[in-house]
């Protein structure tokens, strides 16, 4: 535990030291100001269908969490790795495990922090007009989930490469990947058995079931063991070491 | 404390350790020498438990290295060759992530962070952010770092590599020091410094251990015929032929004359003695007869750097193996001058 709580304290500093963090909060305040205030004058133009701004928000949202994943978990393992420092941090006494965790959380919690500024939105939408503040919950529990998957995809492939870019670009990928496959794959099947396996896959389609807020607890249990699964895998990477 | 049974790496098919095996009681300061490239940095990063053997045990203070890794490696501290610390922090800082990493209580964390500092002089630079710090702060630093957790078993792998000659002693007062209450294992390619700090040395060449024994006892093994090297003033044909001469020489060699000095004249030649005398006083006694001016007379100790030259030259070492009893030295053009400052 004292190895989990030591390595996540040293990665939220490390972060919270870096430019590339607070370069990555700026442009997402600016990417997520810009869509923001698009679809607020997409909606009060008066031939619109009109809706709920943060719903369409929301449902935009995987743009943004595409691009700053990558740059979150590009350095977690790869740097140690090319720097050196691995080798002190591998032969104190921790696990691997411990430390997959600690840096996993240090980047979940810091992904958060990056969303914490996109509250005020629904502050300012709270000031003129009634609020669900359900269905936001669910929205920010679905950036949260789809995030925390994401970050674990992430994760794992920092600890493959020795380089950050190449973890980054992997992580990338495979996110992207992810979002396009298992939609189109939908829509692609006619069996409804298949159309329902593809959209338990599917964390983009979840994200926006979470926008509308529908909190599916099947869709919980899915990014909960994904997660598992490859902080797993990534500790077992560690531990193999086969390409020090 | 440390024990090491058949160990051996490979990687694909070049075997970079093989099947060493050796052992460090409890209070010894061992040298792992051998020259770049020998395996030593592979042998040491698999008994601090950084890297798996392809085949081996290992086993540090009572605990076995594979079976119970962490609980072995809470018994090591560990110096690696290139130390790499995260910069931006302080040092300080630092220190106190590593003491929470090794999962020690805040008091103890506390006690123990004031006690390195203090032992690798750091009080001055605790609040410098590593990165800004020279290359010899660096190494102190990762030394406290290895012994924050006070650990049974030190391993350091090249510790004065880099350094300026000051920090160099600076930094081997501290081995010194730390030696003195804990089991240390230390690796490195430069031999006055094994001369000054290990009880015991273990030879590695090419994956494998070549010889071991004391500083001392190495020599002695490895010494051969006493040889005495002597200046003298005379004609040297005549002098050469009147050493012969003397009972007990095998040989006489003439080598260069020394430069310098103000004694054109004076001639240097090596006498190959027979083993267990001392022929330095004949050979006194033979220049007053003669009337020669004697400017120098020593004894030539094989140093461990011929040793050592010997042992991992790769066709004699393996002569010497062969034949079961090493062969004498040759006084060659190598001098006993170390090559690299003795502090």
């Amino acid at each position: 535990m004292s190895g989990i709580l030591a390595t996540l304290r040293r990665e939220l500093c490390a972060y919270f030291f870096s430019p590339l963090a607070w370069a990555l909060l700026t442009l997402l305040l600016v990417i997520n100001g810009t869509i923001f205030a698009l679809i607020i004058s997409f909606l009060s133009d008066p031939r619109s269908a009109g809706g709920r701004p943060l719903d369409f928000f929301f449902s935009s949202s995987w743009v943004v969490l595409m691009f700053i994943v990558p740059l979150l978990t590009m350095r977690l393992i790869s740097e140690e790795r090319s720097s050196g420092s691995i080798e002190v941090l591998m032969t104190a006494a921790v696990t691997e495990l411990q430390v997959v965790v600690g840096k996993y959380l240090a980047a979940l919690l810091f992904y958060l922090f990056l969303w914490l500024p996109t509250l005020a939105y629904a502050a300012i939408v709270a000031g003129y007009s009634e609020i669900d503040w359900g269905t936001i919950a669910s929205g920010y529990l679905g950036i949260f989930a789809a995030g925390a998957v994401f970050l674990a995809i992430g994760t794992l492939a920092s600890s493959l490469a020795r380089n950050q870019v190449v973890s980054g670009v992997i992580t990338f990928a495979v996110v992207f990947f992810l979002f396009l496959v298992f939609g189109s794959l939908q829509s692609l099947v006619n069996s409804s058995v298949w159309k329902e396996f593809f959209a338990y896959l599917d964390v983009a389609g979840q994200m926006d079931d979470f926008a509308r807020g529908v909190v599916d607890s099947r869709h919980l249990v899915f990014d909960l063991t994904t997660v598992i699964f490859l902080l797993f895998v990534t500790s077992r990477t560690l531990a193999a070491k086969k390409w020090r | 404390m440390i024990e090491v049974q058949g160990l051996s790496r490979r990687y694909g098919e070049f075997t970079a350790v093989d099947g060493i095996s050796f052992q460090v009681d409890q209070g010894e300061i061992v040298g792992f020498l051998g020259p770049n490239g020998a395996g030593k940095t592979t042998a040491i990063r698999m008994i601090t438990g950084f890297l798996p053997p392809s085949e081996g045990q290992i086993t540090v203070a009572g605990y076995d290295l594979l079976a119970q890794p962490v609980a072995a490696r809470r018994q090591i501290g560990y110096l690696p060759e290139t130390v790499s610390l995260y910069g931006e922090m302080r040092v300080r800082e630092y220190l106190v992530y590593r003491a929470r990493l090794q999962g020690m209580g805040r008091m103890d964390a506390r006690r123990a962070i004031g006690e390195a500092l203090e032992r690798c002089l750091l009080d001055e630079v605790e609040e410098q952010i590593i990165g800004t710090l020279s290359k010899g702060f660096r190494q102190r630093v990762g030394l406290a770092t290895a012994i924050l957790h006070q650990p049974r078993v030190l391993v350091l792998d090249e510790p004065t590599v880099g350094l300026d000659p000051k920090q160099i002693v600076a930094i081997r007062q501290l081995i010194r020091e730390l030696g003195a209450e804990r089991t240390l294992l230390l690796s490195t390619h430069i031999l006055p410094e094994v001369e000054l700090l290990c009880n015991r040395v273990l030879i590695i060449d090419r994956g494998k251990i070549v010889d071991q024994g004391t500083p001392d006892g190495l020599r002695e093994r490895w010494r051969g015929n006493p040889t005495l090297r002597l200046d003298l003033k005379g004609e040297p044909a005549e002098a050469e032929q009147r050493l012969l001469g003397l009972n007990g020489v095998i040989q006489v060699r003439r080598l260069d004359r020394p430069t310098g000095e103000g004694a054109p004249e004076a001639s240097r030649f090596s006498l190959e003695c027979e083993v267990g005398r001392d022929l330095r006083e004949e050979v006194f006694r033979l220049c007053v007869e003669q009337g020669w001016v004697l400017l120098g007379l020593s004894e030539d100790k094989a140093s461990l750097e011929e040793i050592f030259v010997r042992l991992t030259a790769h066709e004699s070492a393996q002569e010497a193996t062969e034949d079961g009893r090493p062969q004498p030295l040759e006084p060659g053009p190598l001098e006993s001058e170390p090559l690299e400052e003795a502090s």
